[in-house]
């Protein structure tokens, strides 16, 4: 008996094209290749901006080919099944928030970091995906309608995280985390009297928050409104970045030609401003070609999430895409300089492990939305 | 198993999730269309000014100073050549960093007077020189302490060096620290901001020649400043060596016999106006300002002292009796005496019956004197009374043809004007009208006239050359082959007048009543000479004796007269014209002739080599 809903939207469509072992062990081919394109550009644009090194190159692949085979697991589990273990997930997530708190890695201004000695990650990484995912699951977590009080202890529970990564002291990254728990919440049909109360209480809440950033935060507020309020800092990185894009022109310095990362003009190259070395050895031309992957990743996100079957699957691809989306857009904007400096790498291709392993299991949790026809 | 209701509320789900997944592409798309925008606009429309900046950014430009041209003398002596000194540097960029290293370099490697210089610019890609010049045993410290002073690095540069130390020093002068004024009108690229430039002497008159043109290297830079590779290269122009026509023997004996007493000596050619020797006393060392030497600069001199003041071209004294010959030849000239005209010398000489005395340097007078006498003697009453006929305008006019009043022209800075008095100059100077008493001061050189050196060195040449004077010179160039420069011709009516003045000078030494008869030799070189005793401290207004006046005041170092001596020799065909100025010196004759006769017999010497 086919599970097949005689309603089912794609009456038209064949049942079957056959068996294909790709589609079957890939599910949306289009998707994987953009992905495996995205990360394969990512790892020569790691090798470009690291130095030539080789060293972080292979560090950097094994993530990738962990993170991939993750993503191909989870792929093929059914949402139900590990639905619960995602809602729970938020606990872990919190923990390790808590725990970075308590127990900061030395080394470091600020604590963010967990350091196991032979791999370190920041929570806050994790916690920008494992958090709209766990919410998602808590609000579907009933066939029932969501109710009232739902709303609130998701929201509060997106605030909870929000003002641990804000106490380590990390505003922008709060921020994020933030918006990338209320995104689901309104994709999954927050009521508006409640969203006017929310904005309500922002506005009035702001001039608190203002008062409680730390000097550096204000100061890389104002940075962004005036580059020359201090030209060797953060104003200094967002020239430095604006000149190596501005210089690669149209087509680019070509690979490994890029004289502001290749002679260290440019900070962090390898990291969060990864963005200005492709702009800088492959030029706006380059840029373009980026932009159309991640659009051609989006597009099939949202399509995997409308076709999906259940409120849950729907939900969890649209907010991940707008999250994918979000972070793009972060990126880019911070390392042309329209906004503040704030730490997200460009998804898929900055260097990081922990970010790359992440996003690839959110992608995972996409694929497995998309039923595989058999 | 769904049902209908379900699909319904699916249906819903989905509507009401397109919906809201629209309103938060929205805001999305404002950072969408930003982003994109801004891109734009970074790589299109504003590429060229990122170009420009990120080339900046990696691309500098290295100069490559050329040596500095060497200064030699005719005969291949050097006298200004570049050493290479031992410098300790740090990069700009790396000065904050680097504390824990400045301690070890200042605590252990250098010497304890070394003290850490105050960097000038923050300039991230600039040098920053922390000693100068090291010495062997600094050296050997900082090998021994290299590997905890990674960041501070060992360096050579050039320094001016003079062989002969102070020999030359008036001459050659010294470099310094460049001034911001300097630099304004100099190019930025030539003289960075700590390069040193010539200050004084041959050494500013030629910095063009000597300097060369500076070539760049134009190198690619990381962001630390370290060299990655060399893009282009342009080498510098080599700049021109310098001879220059001093005689070294010459240089050393004037020196020698100066002693360090205050006073100058020029000798040059008066065929040529080449300068033999060119020494102001005391002097100084210039390397220890080049920084290629060490050592006390001036040990605590007095202000009189002043050995940085080149008394030969810069030092105005009056001519006193070396102005004689000059104003005894336009007296032959203007035909109001002639070679027999006697007066009579008591000892003073006045204008009316009961006017002011003015008084001849020796009490009793010289007796009945005629012109050769006058100049023999250095009659003072003589000349009185010839200068008073002649009146100031015909003075002045005169002695400006030769020389008298204006600047040589010699290839040094510096060089004072000297004055010659007019009735308009007293009167716009001193605001006072011509006196009589003027003219008659200034016929035995003393008044408002002064002279320099170098001028009485060439308006002397005017007599040994029967009146063609030659622009002074040091510098020997390639270019202009030799060919002398007149600076002055003197036409006189009567050419037998120079052989008359020029028999009287040489009586001055020869004649066994000649005011510099202690040169006198019997089969000696013939030299004309005249002495001239200037005097400083002026008691003409004062009612003394002549004796007190002589022999009263002289406790004052200070006070005492300037001993003068102007000669040229060998008579005929004179090669060289010494003036040597011994200020306070007294005597012309015991001070100073005996320095001027030396010279003149080493030329001979030189000469027949």
């Amino acid at each position: 008996m086919s599970n097949r809903n005689p309603l089912d939207y794609s009456l038209n469509r064949p049942l079957s094209k056959g068996y294909n072992p790709i589609r079957y062990l890939f599910k949306d081919v289009v998707l994987y290749l953009c992905l495996l394109s995205i990360l394969i550009f990512g790892l020569a644009m790691l090798y470009s901006s690291s130095g030539q090194s080789v060293a972080m190159v292979i560090r950097q692949s094994v993530y990738v080919f962990f993170g991939l085979i993750l993503m191909t697991f989870i792929s093929h589990l059914k949402p139900d099944s590990y639905k619960n273990i995602l809602m729970h997930s938020y606990w872990v997530g919190l923990l390790l928030l808590i725990y970075v708190l308590v127990f900061p890695a030395s080394g470091y201004s600020t604590s963010r970091w967990i350091d196991f000695g032979f791999f370190s990650f920041q929570p806050s990484e994790i916690i920008r995906l494992i958090l709209p995912l766990s919410l998602i699951a808590y609000l579907c977590r009933k066939e029932s309608a969501i109710q009232f009080s739902d709303w609130f202890s998701a929201t509060l529970a997106a605030f909870i995280c929000a003002y641990l990564v804000f106490e380590q002291p990390d505003l922008g990254t709060a921020i994020i985390v933030f918006t990338s728990g209320l995104i689901p919440i309104y994709l999954a049909g927050l009521p508006y009297n409640i969203v006017l109360v929310y904005l309500g209480s922002a506005a009035l809440a702001a001039p608190f928050i203002w008062a409680n950033l730390l000097d550096y935060q204000k100061q890389r507020v104002l940075t962004y409104f005036d580059n020359n309020v201090d030209p060797l800092g953060d104003g200094w990185n967002i020239a430095q970045s604006k000149t190596a894009i501005g210089s690669g022109g149209f087509f680019g310095k070509g690979y490994l030609e890029g004289t502001q990362s290749q002679l260290n003009f440019l900070p962090e190259s390898h990291s969060d401003f990864i963005f200005s070395v492709v702009g800088e050895e492959f030029g706006l031309l380059g840029i373009l070609i980026l932009f159309f992957i991640y659009t051609l990743i989006i597009w099939r996100i949202f399509k995997i999430g409308f076709e999906a079957q259940s409120n849950f699957e729907r939900l969890a691809c649209s907010s991940l895409g707008f999250i994918f989306l979000l972070f793009i857009l972060i990126n880019v904007s911070m390392v042309i300089g329209i906004i503040p400096v704030v730490g997200v790498p460009l998804p898929l291709i900055s260097q990081g492990g922990t970010s790359i392993v992440v996003h690839l299991l959110a992608f995972g949790v996409i694929l497995s939305a998309k039923k595989p026809y058999l | 198993m769904r049902n209908i209701q379900d699909l319904k509320k699916d249906e819903q789900d989905v509507l009401s999730l397109k919906r809201r997944s629209k309103v938060v592409f929205a805001f999305l798309f404002i950072l969408i269309l930003a982003s994109i925008f801004k891109i734009f606009q970074l790589t299109v429309l504003e590429r060229v000014n990122y170009s420009v900046e990120s080339e900046k950014n990696r691309i500098i430009e290295v100069p490559i100073f050329p040596s500095r041209g060497l200064i030699t003398l005719e005969d291949g002596t050097i006298i200004a050549e570049n050493i290479v000194t031992q410098d300790i540097f740090i990069q700009g960029s790396l000065l904050e960093s680097s504390k824990d290293q400045l301690d070890i370099l200042y605590r252990d490697v250098l010497d304890l007077e070394r003290k850490f210089p105050v960097p000038q610019t923050t300039k991230q890609n600039q040098k920053i020189w922390l000693a100068r010049d090291l010495s062997s045993k600094e050296l050997a410290k900082y090998e021994f302490h290299k590997n905890s002073l990674s960041n501070v690095k060992l360096g050579i540069s050039l320094r001016r060096y003079l062989p002969h130390k102070n020999l030359f020093s008036h001459v050659i002068g010294h470099l310094g620290p460049i001034t911001s004024d300097e630099r304004l009108s100099l190019s930025k690229k030539d003289y960075p901001v700590d390069s040193f430039i010539g200050k004084v002497g041959i050494e500013k008159v030629y910095e063009k020649l000597l300097k060369g043109s500076v070539g760049k290297s134009i190198i690619e830079v990381d962001v630390y400043g370290n060299k990655i590779r060399e893009i282009e290269r342009i080498d510098p122009e080599r700049p021109q060596n310098i001879t220059l026509s001093l005689n070294l023997k010459l240089q050393k004996i004037a020196r020698e016999e100066l002693g360090g007493r205050r006073g100058a000596v020029v000798a040059l050619d008066p065929n040529t106006g080449m300068i033999k020797a060119l020494v102001s006393s005391p002097d100084y060392n210039p390397n220890i300002l080049n920084g290629s030497e060490k050592g006390i600069l001036v040990k605590n001199s007095s202000k009189e002292e002043a050995p940085f003041f080149n008394r030969a071209i810069s030092g105005s004294y009056p001519p006193a009796s070396i102005i004689k010959p000059f104003i005894g030849l336009l007296g032959l000239e203007e035909n109001i005496i002639n070679e027999s005209t006697i007066i009579e010398d008591v000892g003073f000489f006045q204008l009316k019956e009961d006017g002011r005395k003015y008084r001849g340097w020796k009490e009793d007078g010289h007796g009945r004197v005629n012109l050769n006498k006058a100049i023999v003697e250095s009659s003072d009453v003589y000349f009185y009374q010839l200068a008073s006929q002649l009146t100031i305008d015909r003075i002045s006019n005169f002695l400006s043809k030769f020389g008298f009043g204006m600047m040589s022209g010699i290839d040094l800075y510096n060089e004072s004007k000297s004055i010659l008095p007019t009735r308009n100059w007293k009167l716009g100077n001193i605001g006072e009208a011509w006196f009589v008493g003027d003219t008659i001061n200034i016929g035995i050189g003393q008044g408002y006239i002064t002279s320099t050196p170098i001028q009485l060195a060439v308006s002397i040449s005017a007599i040994a050359t029967r009146g063609t004077i030659f622009r002074p010179k040091l510098i020997i160039s390639n270019q202009d082959s030799k060919k002398p420069e007149i600076f002055k011709k003197v036409q006189i009516g009567n050419e037998k007048h120079w052989d008359s003045i020029e028999k009287s000078m040489i009586s001055v030494i020869n004649s066994w009543n000649g005011t510099a008869h202690n040169l006198y030799e019997e089969d000696g070189i013939l030299i004309a000479g005249k002495t001239g005793t200037a005097q400083i401290k002026s008691l003409v207004d004062q009612e003394l004796t002549v004796r007190e006046e002589y022999e009263g005041v002289r406790q004052n170092i200070q006070d005492r007269d300037h001993a003068l001596f102007a000669s040229y020799g060998p008579v005929p065909n004179p090669n060289l014209v010494v003036i040597v100025i011994v200020e306070n010196g007294e005597s012309g004759s015991a001070v100073a002739a005996p320095i001027a006769k030396k010279l003149i017999e080493q030329n001979q010497i030189n000469l027949a080599e």
